[in-house]
């Protein structure tokens, strides 16, 4: 340990381009791992919530929605259907309002939406997309389903919002898995270039080591040592920028997404990052520098 | 302990460096040997850390054969013998004391132990105290005593010098040889690898002489006893150094074949 702070003191610029490489990367890897895990969370939340919504004309009976209901579910594909009622929706309603003081006030203080004028429905979940078409076909011909002034079902389909988000989920996370394969690249060969800068110039005292009869890991120790304080040196300031950009985006995020991901992210998911980084970074800087190092032992007598 | 059996060196540009060597050395011993420059004295060293191969022979250790040894035992074989560099080796940005420290580290001592044997290692070798200052702050004779105690710091059975005396004055030279001496009357097997003719003279022991590759003579340094000069003799020796000339024939030995 001594000899690498020793050495790392002693060329504090290649120090500190080592440091700041592996910040960089691990920075871009924390933030498209965050990325990640907000697209899942609202992929997840499009995907768990009723794919399906047919909205029910007033004054329907509950025998002409219970054989809706079975209808639907005997169909195949269909993992189940639930009726919402119009004091149910309201409730939905009130939920996704969240802690919006004026849109909660037109429910609870001014009374301006009640259950009356939210329609009731049934929402649909399905196992497998391709039973889309059935369940539609049955929704077109049910007599309960209300329609638009145009004479359409009014049948709402998430489907293709999933679908588009998928879409850019994935363009997304190839982006940022291209883009930290990229850096990764810089950051390993910028450690082993300095590593074996380092190597190089103590070439005499290691071949000095070598015949005293030292083993191959205690020669390379102190460089593998060095590279691992790069990696974990950066992989902290890599959390540290990401954290302050959680922070600074936070008042940008929260009213888009406040109701799929709840912000402040907690603190538990960014200490997780902070050990995935380390992680990450320590495995990096250890095969950089053991690839270095164990490509300069071998060529030393 | 030490057996070179028909070792040939030769290096890929066809210099042939080692011919044909034999010669045992048994535990305890304190052999020098001579030769003037490129007659194959370092490479003889070099064969006996497993830092070269033999072109033709074997090189036995202990009853080891270093053709046979795996790689990475090598540190093990080179564990066994204290090597003095004729550059010293020493590192250059390291204290005395920490020099010596790397050697006792990898022989496996640690901390305290590490710091107690550099202080008697220091003391024996002759400059106490001297463990916080850099070789750059010593003189040439001081550097060589710091390289002999890092040698013997593990208390290897085997100590090969190699030219240690090669840039020390005479009397200088003869304190080193005497502390080499003294390493051998603690029972260590001291190999001296020189050119000074001076201290052949010192050593009663035995002498083995390079030239070109060949072993020209191996004799103790005792005074023959017959001073009877014939055409066979060695004078491997100048006589105005005050030093016998050998008489091979009462003298030679261990000597397998010519």
């Amino acid at each position: 340990m001594n000899t690498a702070l020793k050495n790392i003191r002693r060329t504090p610029f290649q120090a500190l381009a080592a440091v700041f490489v592996v910040s960089i990367t691990l920075f871009v890897v924390g933030i498209f791992s965050l990325v990640t895990l907000a697209s899942s969370t609202i992929l997840l939340n499009f995907e768990t919530k009723p794919q399906i919504i047919a909205y029910l004309k007033d004054g329907h009976t509950t025998d002409q929605v219970a054989g809706l209901i079975s209808n639907l579910t005997s169909t195949q594909g269909v993992k189940n259907a639930v009726y919402i009622s119009k004091q149910d929706a309201l409730e939905i309603y009130k939920k996704s309002v969240g802690n919006d003081p004026i849109l909660l006030g037109t429910v609870t203080d001014w009374g301006i939406v009640t259950a009356d004028i939210l329609p009731a429905s049934v929402e649909i979940t399905a196992s497998d997309p391709k039973s889309f078409s059935t369940i539609a076909s049955i929704l077109e011909k049910t007599e309960i389903v209300s329609q638009t002034p145009q004479g359409k079902k009014e049948i709402d389909f998430p489907q293709d919002v999933i679908t588009e988000l998928t879409k850019w989920t994935n363009a997304i996370r190839t982006a940022g898995l291209v883009l930290i394969i990229a850096l990764t690249m810089v950051c390993v060969l910028t450690i082993v270039i300095i590593i074996s800068m380092r190597i190089s110039s103590r070439r005499i005292e290691i071949s000095t080591l070598k015949l005293l009869g030292a083993q191959n890991f205690y020669i390379i120790k102190p460089y593998i040592t060095e590279s691992i304080i790069y990696g974990l040196v950066g992989a902290l300031f890599g959390w540290i920028f990401c954290y302050i950009t959680l922070l600074y985006s936070t008042p940008f995020l929260a009213p888009r997404l406040g109701g799929i991901i709840s912000f402040p992210v907690r603190f538990e998911i960014v200490l997780m990052l902070l050990v995935a980084l380390l992680i990450f970074g320590f495995i990096l800087s250890f095969i950089s520098s053991l690839f270095a190092a164990a490509r300069f032992v071998k060529r030393a007598k | 302990m030490i057996d070179f059996s028909h070792v040939t060196k030769s290096f890929p540009n066809g210099d042939v460096v080692l011919d044909d060597i034999n010669f045992s050395v048994s535990p305890g011993e304190f052999v020098i040997i001579t030769g003037k420059s490129g007659a194959g004295k370092t490479t003889l060293g070099r064969l006996l850390i497993r830092d070269l191969l033999p072109s033709k022979g074997k090189v036995v250790i202990d009853g080891e054969d270093l053709n046979k040894t795996k790689t990475k035992n090598i540190p093990l074989i080179r564990r066994k013998i204290g090597f003095i560099f004729q550059d010293y080796k020493i590192i250059l940005d390291k204290t005395v004391g920490e020099n010596i420290a790397l050697a006792l580290e990898i022989g496996g001592y640690s901390g305290k132990k590490i710091r107690e044997k550099t202080s008697r290692l220091l003391e024996m070798v002759g400059i106490p105290g001297k463990e916080y200052l850099f070789p750059g702050q010593l003189s040439g004779g001081e550097v060589q005593r710091a390289a002999i105690a890092r040698a013997i710091a593990c208390d290897p059975p085997i100590l090969f010098a190699d030219e240690p005396t090669g840039n020390l004055d005479k009397e200088t030279s003869i304190e080193i040889f005497k502390l080499l001496q003294k390493i051998n009357s603690d029972g260590t097997t001291v190999i001296m690898a020189t050119h000074d003719v001076t201290l052949i003279g010192l050593n009663p022991d035995r002498n083995i002489h390079l030239e070109k590759g060949k072993i020209v003579s191996d004799a103790d340094g005792k005074p023959p006893k017959s001073e009877t000069k014939k055409a066979s003799s060695y004078s491997v020796i100048p006589a105005k150094a005050g030093i016998h000339k050998i008489n091979s024939t009462e003298t030679k030995r261990k000597i397998k074949s010519s």
